[in-house]
């Protein structure tokens, strides 16, 4: 059996959807503040695609290449639903939309993770 | 950043206790819709507005909120007839607080709103927490 990336993507998946929990967090708190821009994560997708992995000094004349730090996903500017008179760019709607999405990902990756950690074990076991 | 899921709570934490002084706010000028000056010619309870400021905490890395200055934006009260008030001018004319009982309640209506919308996000975060907790107990 190859061995087996699962269980460091989900932490990873679960890792930006806790970025983004608090990120949504924080657009929430600030909706009935003056000229608050709703803020949002990078797509999951784009930070997969640029994290890089370490390349292994298998030999004394390999050079270690560090990894790219491994930066959080960066914030931006959240496309919005609507722009209230003050400049405010929250939508409450949106954002509990979108809280709720992050909420069922994070359950199906820990059900997943779970089922997963039943399979090795029911191997272990024997 | 701090763990992100301690940090939504704290940042929900920080809409809950703003919203809340909001409540306050409204809650002052509501019951203060009537209350007018003690002397006579005096200027009564003025309506009282309060603003929120979005406030990045570095700790944390993330943007909490909190509730800023009160204000008291420039009155213009309604004068009432009434020249056996206590608080009648030299005409007769009681000054009556710049208080709108509808505005007030869009304004109540609106903080519990944005309240609940933030409890929601600490439950969320909450149910987020447990159900990482949970791949620890034996299956």
């Amino acid at each position: 059996m190859g061995p087996l990336y699962l269980f460091s993507a989900v932490a990873r998946h679960n890792q930006w959807l806790s970025v983004r929990q608090a990120t949504i967090a924080g657009n929430i708190a600030n909706a009935n503040t003056k000229g608050f821009k709703a803020l949002d994560v990078d797509p999951f997708e784009k930070v997969v695609d640029s994290a890089r992995l370490a390349m292994a000094a298998t030999h004394a004349a390999h050079i270690g290449v560090p990894a790219a730090a491994a930066a959080g996903p960066e914030l931006r500017a959240a496309e919005a639903w609507e722009v209230t008179h003050s400049g405010n760019s929250v939508s409450l709607e949106q954002e509990l939309i979108k809280s709720s999405e992050v909420g069922r990902a994070y359950r199906l990756n820990a059900n997943v993770v779970k089922a997963f950690h039943r399979m090795l074990l029911a191997s272990a076991k024997g | 950043m701090a763990d992100p899921l301690q940090a939504t709570l704290k940042i929900g934490a920080s809409g809950l206790e703003a919203q809340s002084t909001r409540l306050r706010v409204v809650s002052e000028n509501l019951a203060n819709a009537q209350s007018t000056a003690t002397t006579s010619g005096g200027d009564p309870y003025t309506r009282k507005i309060l603003s929120f400021e979005a406030e990045f905490d570095d700790a944390l890395g993330a943007n909490l909120v909190r509730a800023g200055n009160i204000e008291q934006p420039r009155p213009s009260f309604r004068l009432n007839h009434d020249p056996s008030h206590p608080a009648a001018d030299a005409n007769g004319y009681v000054k009556l607080p710049n208080v709108d009982i509808l505005v007030e309640l869009t304004d109540m209506r609106e903080a519990n709103r944005s309240y609940e919308a933030n409890l929601q996000v600490v439950k969320q975060a909450r149910e987020m927490i447990a159900l990482t907790i949970d791949l620890l107990r034996s299956t």
